[in-house]
């Protein structure tokens, strides 16, 4: 394998390169996915039946909240490459512990958003309007929630193993993935919430 | 300590805080519907150029040109999918 030392870590070998832009084709299928969803949830967002309606169920102090957390941890994380970067692995294992536990944070909110949501009556199964904004917001979620573990296995091989072209490249393809999570946000924030407030 | 704040992702962050309160005061002042809507196209979409640009340095690799005509490709067919599910199934066509 031949390791090109003008490239960063992550960048270092063919193989590294083509597993990052192999990533960058996953995420375009991704954005795909978002689409139909966001496609649908346009479609019925204003069939409540007799269910609640987003500007009765929404409330803007956990919104905020959770876009803050997944802004920062989206952040903290690109502090966490740049330190990989520099080659220092322990800014950058404490860098990709503090996105996780904004991540964890994150996540705690919007699992208690969706109990506030029950509570007041809107279920998957009350109206179109409450089934596809629980399958949107529950996509997005899925993956945070799924990105969590795949970054706690990747902090205990970069800790197991160091910082090798391996591990760099993994833990660069976790950003991606992490930081293409906050842009979803970004868009489930302002054309759910926002625009379902306003 | 200072090295591992990099000032272009600082101020990436900073913007980023910037965009979200700019989308923020379309609800806490009455807009009307086309100015909010505007806002938030805007506000949204250089949110999302800001993490891949800055956060996801997709500029910065020779492989940018693909990855570029890659996401090119998936916004435009994302764009089509959104649109075009609501022009047949809320704005329809009077003809």
């Amino acid at each position: 394998m031949e390791i090109d030392h003008s490239q960063p870590l992550e960048y270092s070998t063919e193989q590294n390169r083509l597993n990052i832009l192999g990533f960058w084709i996953f995420l375009g299928a991704e954005i795909m996915l978002f689409a139909t969803l966001f496609a649908s949830y346009f479609t019925l967002v204003d069939r409540t039946g007799n269910g609640p309606t987003g500007a009765e169920i929404f409330e803007i102090t956990p919104v905020l909240a959770e876009t803050f957390l997944l802004l920062t941890s989206s952040f903290v994380i690109g502090l966490g490459i740049h330190a990989m970067r520099l080659g220092n692995k322990k800014a950058m294992l404490t860098f990709f512990i503090i996105t996780l536990l904004l991540g964890l944070g994150f996540l705690g909110f919007e699992i208690t958003e969706f109990i506030t949501y029950y509570r007041e009556g809107a279920t998957l199964q009350t109206s179109g309007f409450t089934s596809m904004l629980f399958t949107t917001l529950g996509t997005h979620g899925a993956h945070v929630t799924l990105g969590l573990f795949w970054g706690l296995f990747i902090i205990l091989q970069v800790k197991k193993r160091g910082l090798t072209p391996e591990t760099a490249n993994k833990s660069f393809i976790f950003s991606l993935y992490w930081h293409f999570l906050d842009i979803v946000w970004i868009f489930i924030f302002t054309f759910i919430y926002m625009k379902g407030m306003t | 300590m200072k090295e591992l704040f990099p000032a272009k992702q600082v101020w990436g962050f900073v913007f980023s805080l910037i965009l979200t309160v700019v989308a923020l005061l379309v609800y806490f002042f009455n807009m009307s519907k086309a100015t909010g809507m505007t806002i938030f196209i805007l506000t949204a979409f250089i949110q999302a150029a800001v993490q891949l640009v800055v956060f996801m340095h997709a500029r910065e690799t020779d492989d940018s040109k693909s990855i570029f005509m890659t996401l090119y490709g998936a916004i435009f067919l994302a764009l089509i999918t959104v649109f075009g599910t609501i022009l047949c199934m809320i704005w329809g066509w009077s003809y």
